[in-house]
């Protein structure tokens, strides 16, 4: 089992490879391997996703996947 | 004239068989038979979420299954303010061979199974049955076919008298949960095939147009006994697509980083290749005699398609209990108090069910470690598990325990043995102490 923190200023849905999964900035579990983050619809946040390699985490240390807001 | 009368009578024997399985017109992610398109049913919550696993075993599978499932519908719990039974919060059966039996037929029937499935199955003497129907001169063209077999004969007696001539297209009409998935074994690829739409998307056919009778004939095609079931393969004619992680599954092949996760997804490939114009399906043992595997990819990927990993992730479930449904046995052997070097046929009946039953031990071991893993969760992820397993080995004394390990795979078993494996079946699941530890949660009262 992996484990990874999905951060965004603001509780959103979190897409992993393209299903919904939780929210962000809490700990998910994730099977290791390769995978797309998102947060779904709209315009709002930048990068649009990430594909990250999860690997070698711990619920304490889980891999952290940022995402920011869209400058206006 | 009578000579007339036999090939007529014979050639429409011949021409009385099950259709193939229909082609899928336009591919729809998550349509068909899927988990999220059940409803829950009104006694149901996610909350509590309950996973059986069927093991193979012929009668004796069936009716330890059958036993269980007495058991839980005479289990009152009280969970979220509300008394209702615990078979009422069976979310999801996976089964096998004989296990599928009952399975599927509470998928089709639900509680009507208790009125109806010991006399349509399992007191039935089928094994004669089958083999009446294929020494039958009535089914000797049909046979003769190269595209025809032991098990489609099977499949044609289940549908009739088994599953009253019902396809998915009526358990799809029940709408409610579980989400039953009979299992067999791909041939060619030696991975799991259950019967769901999902798998059945990448190869462009539709499950609702299978008889439930193949889909069980096809989970308990044991090798030798039984042929395996032809499956037609439309892949390429209905707009399929491959989910997402598939594509990134596939590129971790090199790095290793999940060798389950990518063979899970070449599996995939290899249903949707055009080139692979038929499947053969063959005993749902051969991959996996519990039942478990599924289960356990459940738990543990967000790639699946009734992933438990994801409902965790959104937090709907509190309590995750797997019972586990196993009718291995044991028989007793004499190999050992002589000198004489074992037959061929002691040999390769050994060198095929001595890997499987340790197949079988491994898969557990695997459920038992990824309880583990989640257990040591810290408090704000950890959710509740309850591994409960149901196995002869459990139960005491020796002698008792020794009698039900003994007993054959068969798909016939005096009435006595049936009701002794339903009693153990139930009395296993009470003594069961994870299974105590649950109830004691949710207030059960007798």
């Amino acid at each position: 089992m992996e484990y990874v923190k999905v951060t965004f200023p603001t509780r959103r849905r979190v897409y992993i490879d393209e299903e919904a999964n939780g929210y962000t900035n809490r700990v998910l579990r994730v099977d290791a391997g390769t995978h797309r983050f998102d947060l779904g619809e709209g315009d709002s946040y930048r990068p649009r996703s990430r594909t990250v390699t999860v690997k070698d985490t711990s619920p304490e240390k889980p891999k952290r996947i940022a995402f920011r807001r869209k400058k206006a | 004239m009578r000579l007339a009368a036999l090939g007529c009578a014979l050639l429409l024997a011949a021409c009385a068989t099950l259709a193939p399985n229909p082609p899928l017109a336009k591919y729809e992610p998550k349509a068909g038979y899927d988990f999220e398109r059940l409803q829950r049913g009104a006694e149901n919550t996610d909350e509590l979420f309950v996973i059986l696993a069927f093991s193979g075993g012929g009668t004796r599978a069936a009716a330890l299954a059958y036993g269980v499932l007495e058991a839980l519908r005479d289990t009152p719990i009280e969970w979220r303010g509300r008394r209702r039974a615990l078979l009422d919060e069976v979310d999801v059966i996976s089964s096998i061979s004989g296990g599928s039996f009952p399975a599927a037929y509470y998928a089709l029937r639900g509680r009507q199974i208790f009125e109806e499935f010991p006399e349509r199955f399992l007191y039935r003497p089928v094994q004669s049955e089958l083999v009446r129907q294929a020494f039958s001169p009535a089914n000797w063209f049909k046979l003769l076919g190269s595209d025809y077999g032991r098990s489609d004969l099977a499949a044609e007696y289940y549908h009739r008298e088994v599953f009253g001539g019902a396809s998915y297209a009526d358990v799809i009409a029940r709408g409610t949960r579980p989400f039953v998935i009979l299992n067999a074994t791909d041939m060619t690829t030696g991975a799991q095939f259950p019967f769901i739409q999902d798998q059945f998307d990448p190869m462009c056919a539709d499950l609702a147009g299978v008889p439930v009778a193949r889909a069980a004939a096809a989970s308990s095609a044991f090798p030798g006994g039984l042929t395996a079931l032809t499956f037609r393969n439309y892949a390429g004619t209905c707009g399929y697509r491959h989910p997402a992680w598939v594509e990134l599954a596939l590129k971790d092949h090199g790095s290793r980083v999940n060798m389950r996760r990518t063979a899970r997804a070449e599996n995939r490939v290899a249903l949707a290749d055009p080139g692979r114009p038929y499947l053969h399906l063959t005993d749902g043992g051969v991959a996996d005699n519990i039942g478990l595997r599924g289960p356990l990819a459940a738990l543990t990927s967000v790639n699946h398609p009734w992933s438990v990993l994801r409902m965790m992730n959104e937090r709907r479930i509190q309590k995750l209990v797997v019972i586990v449904v196993n009718a291995a046995n044991s028989p007793a052997t004499r190999r050992d108090q002589s000198a004489s070097v074992p037959s061929l046929v002691d040999t390769v009946t050994a060198a095929a069910t001595v890997p499987l039953d340790n197949y079988s031990f491994e898969t557990l071991e695997l459920l038992r470690s990824t309880v583990a893993e989640l257990n040591h969760e810290p408090g704000a992820l950890r959710i509740e598990l309850y591994p409960v397993e149901v196995a002869f080995e459990y139960l005491q004394p020796a002698e008792e325990r020794a009698w039900f390990k003994n007993l054959p795979t068969s798909f016939e078993l005096p009435r006595e043995t049936v009701d002794r494996l339903r009693a153990a079946g139930r009395r296993l699941l009470a003594e069961d102490p994870e299974f105590q530890k649950l109830l004691k949660t949710l207030r059960a009262q007798p």
